[in-house]
């Protein structure tokens, strides 16, 4: 093909002088019968009229063999002695210098118009293009289409081939569309180090031999966003540099486009995300209430029927007692399966507030009620101790479910000691039991789902209660941890960050209602 | 002393709930209406004016804030409403709308007729309390003296304490929202500086319960309120 075009431009080149020659002659020829009429100067102006527009319209080189062939002509033909190049008076060879250096000089200044035309026209398609391109990028709505707008853009424009890389999830770069079939692997290294370097690079394909190519780093806002390959037949490599500010400004068209579809994708991702949050939460909470509706009814008719009016005889009362019992047990399974089905569900919404640790540890004790089986709790908190910021609702919990299964392990009427302390930047909080204490080598896995200290024990729960309590001190970025104190006992120790409590002004005036 | 019993509207959707409520209330000495519907409760809370509504949260066909601000704008009567937990923040809504009291499901009987003798009582008593002297545990209030002792003692309460203390006395049996003590309390533009009200409240339990860290009048009502209880 190349070949074929340079034949081509061959012979179009030998045609525009053959033309121009052409002219001149023709110019002689029409002026030979004015040759008695029309002054010798005028018949100069004819032939300085043909080689301006052997200019316009042939180029340059073509213009200056016109004129020095006008030249030849008029002495020829036109200057006596005619049909001779002898001149009879020497002022003439001043009439053709001066002949020859307009005609020269008409020759350049129009050719050279004529090229900054052309180039302007050039010019004008290129940026018309590069708008197209630019319209077409923003339409864009798959890396296949933002690809095959670049690729025909840059076909057009300079007959070269091109080739998109991208970034998928885990980073390793994918091509978009098909790849130059002759991308040998040093080209994909360059590609790689393009990418990871940010700086434009230019390389010749070693496999495919006839191209060069360039590549361009796709500079997003925040990060690389890829690579753009541009491959020219190694002849006309030139473009690569003459058009370097063309492709950088291709280079970031594709860049603002690969990023802006890369946002979507986040957009779309997230919107997703919530949608899907939203569900698993409706799910729960309906869940949550048509489990709840009959055991409230079943809790409430036994209790009604444990306080009926005269009182039933004594085992029916005592079934009714045990039913009621059971309802109120089977609840607080349900609710911890509930509650671990929310927290695993992902992103716990925590509604932290600063506030004293001993208020909720006091409205645990109260909302546990029997549930702590007589069992009385000892607190000790220094005085000292800061606000915490957490949530009391889910704090509220992991104490209830740490009293309860303190309860549960620990001998008849046994103390329950909760306490804790300032350590570093966080506060530890211990609740401890005089029971057996946890199986040594179960230490860690209690807090594990459906893991219970005793496997089959007589002792009820399902073993989420200890589950939980991790996922909400984690919550909190604190930790949880078991341990056996020498002792005896066991206990369970979490940690809660102090962070920056708030700073409290306190009135120091006079108070009411006191001593005066 | 009225001798006719009072009349409870109990509005819930779950036909075996509103039969022992209805049972525990009727043992009570009480008058029952019932409703299915939020539409049939406000219609029935228009009609038959009753003395307490019984609310529950989960209605099919509505939202219970709407219900209590549509009632509070013609009606001042209790309102207990009945939730499941994990909706601290439904609570708080009904609740800032001008409900009472709530019960979290499941509930014992004794629970339930605790709360609606309490509001019952507050209701009937509502402005006697000004005036009046209020014991409670070891301590003795007296409003029109502004003193308040501990075992004959003399207690020194700041003036924000003796404000927060009145606040709850005014409204014992209730569940108050941190956001309405802090409005009544400190102002509205304290309203989000929850942390204070913790702290007095702490400060009154200190100074006024047997044993601050397992109170048994100024209770907590989590991620909701508080509630003084007599």
């Amino acid at each position: 093909m190349e070949t074929g075009q340079d034949k081509n431009a061959v012979l179009a080149r030998q045609r525009n002088y053959l033309l121009a020659l052409a002219a001149c002659g023709f110019t002689a020829l029409v002026a030979t019968p004015l040759h008695d009429r029309l002054d010798l100067a005028n018949i100069v102006m004819l032939f300085l009229l043909t080689v301006a527009l052997v200019a316009v319209r042939l180029g340059r080189q073509p213009a200056i063999l016109a004129a020095f062939f006008s030249v030849a002509l008029f002495d020829f033909f036109f200057v006596p002695p005619r049909f001779s190049f002898a001149v009879s008076d020497a002022q003439y060879l001043i009439t053709f210098a001066v002949m020859l250096a307009v005609a020269l000089i008409i020759s350049h200044l129009t050719a050279g118009l004529q090229r900054q035309a052309q180039e302007a026209r050039e010019r004008e398609r290129r940026s018309h293009s590069l708008y197209e391109l630019a319209k077409a990028l923003a339409g864009a709505v798959s890396k296949e289409q933002v690809r095959e707008a670049t690729r025909i853009f840059l076909r057009d424009t300079l007959h070269g081939e091109t080739s998109l890389f991208l970034p998928d999830a885990s980073e390793a770069l994918f091509t978009v569309g098909e790849a130059l079939p002759a991308l040998s692997m040093p080209g994909i290294y360059t590609v790689q180090s393009v990418f990871n370097g940010g700086q434009a690079a230019e390389a010749e394909h070693v496999a495919g031999g006839d191209l060069r190519s360039l590549y361009l780093p796709l500079q997003g806002a925040t990060r690389n966003r890829g690579v753009l390959v541009v491959s020219v037949p190694f002849s006309g490599a030139h473009v690569l540099q003459e058009q370097r500010p063309l492709l950088q400004a291709v280079a970031s068209l594709v860049a603002t486009a690969v990023e802006r579809l890369h946002f979507v994708e986040v957009a779309q991702d997230s919107q997703l995300q919530i949608a899907s949050e939203r569900l698993r939460s409706s799910i729960l909470s309906a869940l949550s209430h048509d489990v709840r509706t009959p055991l409230t009814a079943l809790y409430g008719l036994a209790d009604s029927l444990v306080l009926t009016k005269p009182p039933l005889p004594e085992p029916v009362l005592e079934t009714a007692g045990a039913i009621r019992d059971q309802a109120l047990r089977l609840n607080g399974m349900v609710g911890n399966l509930l509650d671990m089905a929310r927290l695993q569900a992902g992103k716990i919404t925590l509604r932290k507030e600063w506030q004293p640790l001993e208020e909720v540890i006091g409205a645990s004790i109260k909302l546990l009620g029997a549930g702590l089986q007589g069992h009385p709790v000892k607190v000790s908190l220094p005085s000292d101790l800061p606000l915490l910021e957490f949530d009391a609702v889910l704090l509220e919990r992991v104490f209830c479910n740490l009293l309860e299964n303190a309860a549960k392990y620990s001998p008849d009427a046994a103390e329950i000691a909760i306490s804790a302390r300032t350590r570093a930047a966080m506060v530890e909080v211990s609740v401890c039991n005089p029971g057996p204490g946890f199986p040594p080598e179960k230490l860690e896995k209690i807090f594990d789902r459906f893991e219970r200290g005793t496997t089959e024990s007589a002792i009820p729960g399902v073993g989420v209660g200890l589950a939980i309590c991790r996922a909400i001190v984690e919550a909190h970025g604190g930790a949880i941890h078991a341990f056996n104190p020498a002792e005896g006992g066991g206990c369970v120790r979490f940690s809660l960050p102090c962070g920056n409590p708030p700073s409290i002004e306190l009135e120091n005036t006079p108070g009411e209602g006191g001593v005066p | 002393m009225s001798v006719v019993a009072p009349l409870v509207l109990v509005v819930e959707d779950e036909q075996q709930i509103r039969r022992f409520v209805r049972a525990a209330l009727e043992a009570e000495a009480c008058r029952v209406v019932e409703a299915e519907t939020m539409a049939q409760g406000l219609i029935d809370a228009g009609t038959r004016k009753p003395d307490l509504i019984i609310l529950d949260l989960g209605l099919p066909d509505g939202d219970g804030t709407r219900f209590v601000q549509d009632l509070r704008a013609w009606s001042n009567v209790p309102v207990l409403v009945l939730s499941a937990r994990s909706t601290e923040h439904d609570k708080i809504g009904v609740l800032d709308a001008g409900a009472d009291d709530y019960l979290t499901k499941p509930f014992s009987v004794g629970e339930l007729l605790a709360r609606v003798r309490a509001l019952l009582r507050r209701s009937k008593a509502g402005a006697e309390l000004e005036s009046a002297s209020v014991r409670f545990g070891e301590v003795e209030v007296d409003m029109a003296r502004r003193q308040v002792t501990r075992r004959g003692t003399p207690v020194h309460l700041t003036p924000i304490e003796y404000r927060l203390l009145c606040v709850l006395l005014a409204n014992a049996g209730k569940v108050m929202t941190h956001r309405h003590l802090l409005r009544d309390v400190w102002g509205p533009a304290y309203v989000e500086s929850n942390h204070y009200l913790r702290i007095y409240v702490g400060h009154l339990r200190q100074k006024l319960e047997h044993d601050p860290a397992q109170p048994s009048h100024f209770l907590t009502e989590t991620g909701v309120g508080y509630r003084f209880q007599l």
